[in-house]
């Protein structure tokens, strides 16, 4: 049925090749400006989420542990790995003035055999001391999920496939949750007691797939996380371990998310630029090719003023058209976006090389919102100069020179 | 019911550096009158055409007035006369009017809906494309019509609206002998109907459909 109100789009059904190359620029400007807002904002999740997760000041680990574990790449690329230290060096930290809590961490690495479902990095702590984990256990579980014998908490990319049953070294460990992705490396462990850690070691000696000889796994933890004092300054403490305990290495936290932190700094530099240049090229093809549409279809702008169509229809036509194509080029540009960055995000995780978590459905609201609000804005720039340049027709002139 | 000229003048700037004005139409007195066709003949440049947009609102005039039932158009504002226009005066402008992305139909459907929500009146649309021979292809798109058809559909857009003034410029222009006649019993009709035609053509087959001849040179009626 023919109304004013579908006459717009009429109009740009006999126009397929620009309302396309239209609908290309609206895409591509909303899709930057929502791509870019929500990779940006992916990171940043990302990044605050380890942040939290690590919890810790100063992590503390084997001065000989330099092979399996770098601080500077373990949130991002680590490699299941495993050391161990003396247990005694945790009541020796603890002494260490500066610091408040310091927690113990057992390390283990499945491996790639029958015994084992996947070749997965399992992190243990101590239930009594711990300051990192069960924040996290309560925060994604709500407080509900306790560990029992054998039971173990999986990481966002850890795949589970035998009804909830995790195969470690011969040992079936009852998965009872998986946390939240965080984009970084803790998505690839699994999570564990005390208890459960040392039924697993010895299987693997039993199995002789670790890689020291059998010890007593009630001498040894792997790591120590430390929270220091108020009014300590927490590399001045990681200091002090390091002098008055033999054979530490130890870590500021803050050092370890500083390099990612410079990371999605420059990322973001580099996403706002592009961005800009893309709304910059998508702005002005959006006006010319518009201008060019209703440039070229002045003689049918003309006989609607002969039919009796006001300056204010013709505008009405005219801000319709380009509030439709830049409305669904614009829709057309975000969900592409969200296909393409939901969908590719561990390619984006890559190729950035710092953590990136896909933001919720609840946040993309704002990014979509931002994402039509330049289209539109595209629309109403190019609407100006055409309806200016409708209103000015001299209808009887352009009736006679078409003739 | 009345369109009246009175004293109209159109003066258009020339081109270039000593420019004066060059007079289009020098001061006319002009009546068009209900239930006749007045056919203004003359060369081509004579004024015809300047009158006739000068009479249908698109062209104002330089000085004197256009009345319609007493109300200067010129002095209203554009949603007024426009929708003036819209309600009372059919205009068939020279050339291909078409709108490329409307069917033939909705091409003459198209007045009606301007400022009126109701669905088109697609019957008398249809029926106007028969009087014109288009019946046919009324579902097809301008692209697809000769010239001759495009300026039947024209003719068929204007009266739509069931007008008061029929203003026709050029409206057989291109047409087949059979086509002339059709379009030419089509607005003897309107007229008889009561409605008021001006016919500029230089088609020697109208005049006998007009009521009047009036030939113009140089602006003026002579």
């Amino acid at each position: 049925m023919l109304t004013l109100k579908n006459l717009p789009v009429k109009n740009l059904n006999s126009y397929p090749g620009r309302t396309i190359a239209m609908l290309i620029f609206a895409g591509l400007m909303s899709a930057a400006v929502f791509g870019g807002m929500l990779i940006i904002r992916g990171l940043r999740q990302g990044l605050e989420s380890v942040q939290s997760r690590l919890g810790a000041d100063i992590l503390v680990t084997p001065e000989d542990a330099d092979n399996d574990f770098d601080a500077q790449t373990f949130l991002i690329q680590a490699e299941p790995g495993y050391f161990y230290m003396d247990a005694s060096k945790l009541d020796q930290i603890r002494a260490v003035e500066g610091v408040e809590t310091a927690s113990p961490q057992m390390f283990l690495a499945s491996a790639t055999s029958s015994c084992c479902s996947a070749k997965l990095q399992i992190i243990a702590f101590d239930p009594d001391t711990d300051f990192t984990i069960q924040p996290w256990i309560r925060e994604t579980f709500h407080g509900a999920q306790k560990l029992g014998k054998m039971d173990v908490i999986v990481g966002a990319n850890v795949t589970v496939y035998d009804d909830h049953i995790l195969r470690l070294y011969n040992n079936d460990c009852r998965v009872i949750g998986q946390f939240a992705p965080t984009g970084y490396s803790l998505d690839n462990a699994v999570y564990t007691d005390f208890e459960t850690i040392k039924v697993l070691i010895t299987s693997s000696f039993d199995t002789k797939l670790n890689k020291y000889q059998p010890f007593n796994t009630e001498d040894v933890i792997s790591s120590v996380l430390v929270r220091v004092k108020n009014g300590y300054d927490a590399g001045d403490v990681a200091n002090k371990i390091k002098n008055s305990v033999s054979g530490l290495n130890t870590t500021a936290t803050k050092s370890m998310v500083s390099k990612i932190a410079d990371s999605l700094s420059s990322i973001s530099t580099s996403v706002h630029v592009f961005t800009i240049v893309i709304l910059f090229v998508g702005a002005l093809m959006t006006i010319l090719i518009f201008l060019m549409m209703i440039n070229e279809r002045t003689r049918e702008f003309a006989s609607l003023r002969a039919m009796g169509a006001s300056r204010n229809i013709l505008s009405y036509i005219v801000i319709g058209e380009a509030v439709f194509i830049n409305l669904l080029g614009g829709l057309i540009g975000i969900i592409a976006s969200a296909v393409v960055i939901i969908g590719f995000s561990g390619v984006i995780r890559e190729k950035l090389g710092i953590g990136f978590t896909p933001p919720s459905p609840r946040h993309i609201i704002i990014p979509a919102f931002f994402g039509i609000v330049v289209a539109l804005l595209a629309a109403v720039a190019a609407c100006l100069a055409a309806v200016k340049r409708v209103n000015r027709l001299d209808v009887s002139l352009v009736l006679k020179e078409g003739e | 019911m009345s369109l009246n000229a009175k004293s109209v003048q159109k003066d258009f700037p020339r081109a270039g550096k000593n420019s004066n004005v060059f007079t289009a139409v020098h001061p006319i007195d002009f009546n068009l009158q209900p239930g006749k066709i007045i056919e203004i003949t003359g060369r081509s440049g004579s004024g015809k055409s300047t009158l006739l947009n000068m009479l249908s609102g698109i062209l104002k005039p330089t000085s004197g007035q256009v009345l319609l039932d007493g109300t200067d158009l010129y002095t209203l504002d554009d949603n007024e006369l426009s929708r003036l226009r819209n309600k009372n005066i059919g205009l068939i402008p020279q050339g291909h009017t078409a709108l490329l992305g409307l069917s033939i139909l909705e091409n003459v459907m198209l007045p009606a809906i301007l400022y009126s929500s109701s669905p088109a009146p697609r019957d008398r649309a249809m029926e106007l494309l028969t009087q014109v021979r288009l019946e046919e292809m009324a579902n097809e798109k301008p692209n697809e019509l000769s010239g001759g058809e495009l300026r039947r559909m024209a003719v068929a857009r204007a009266l739509l609206m069931s007008s008061q003034y029929i203003l026709a410029d050029e409206p057989t222009a291109g047409l087949d002998e059979e086509n002339i006649l059709s379009v030419m019993n089509l607005l003897r009709k309107t007229a008889d109907n009561g409605s008021a035609v001006l016919l500029v053509t230089h088609e020697q087959e109208a005049a006998r459909f007009a009521d009047e001849i009036l030939t113009m040179d140089g602006g003026r009626f002579i």
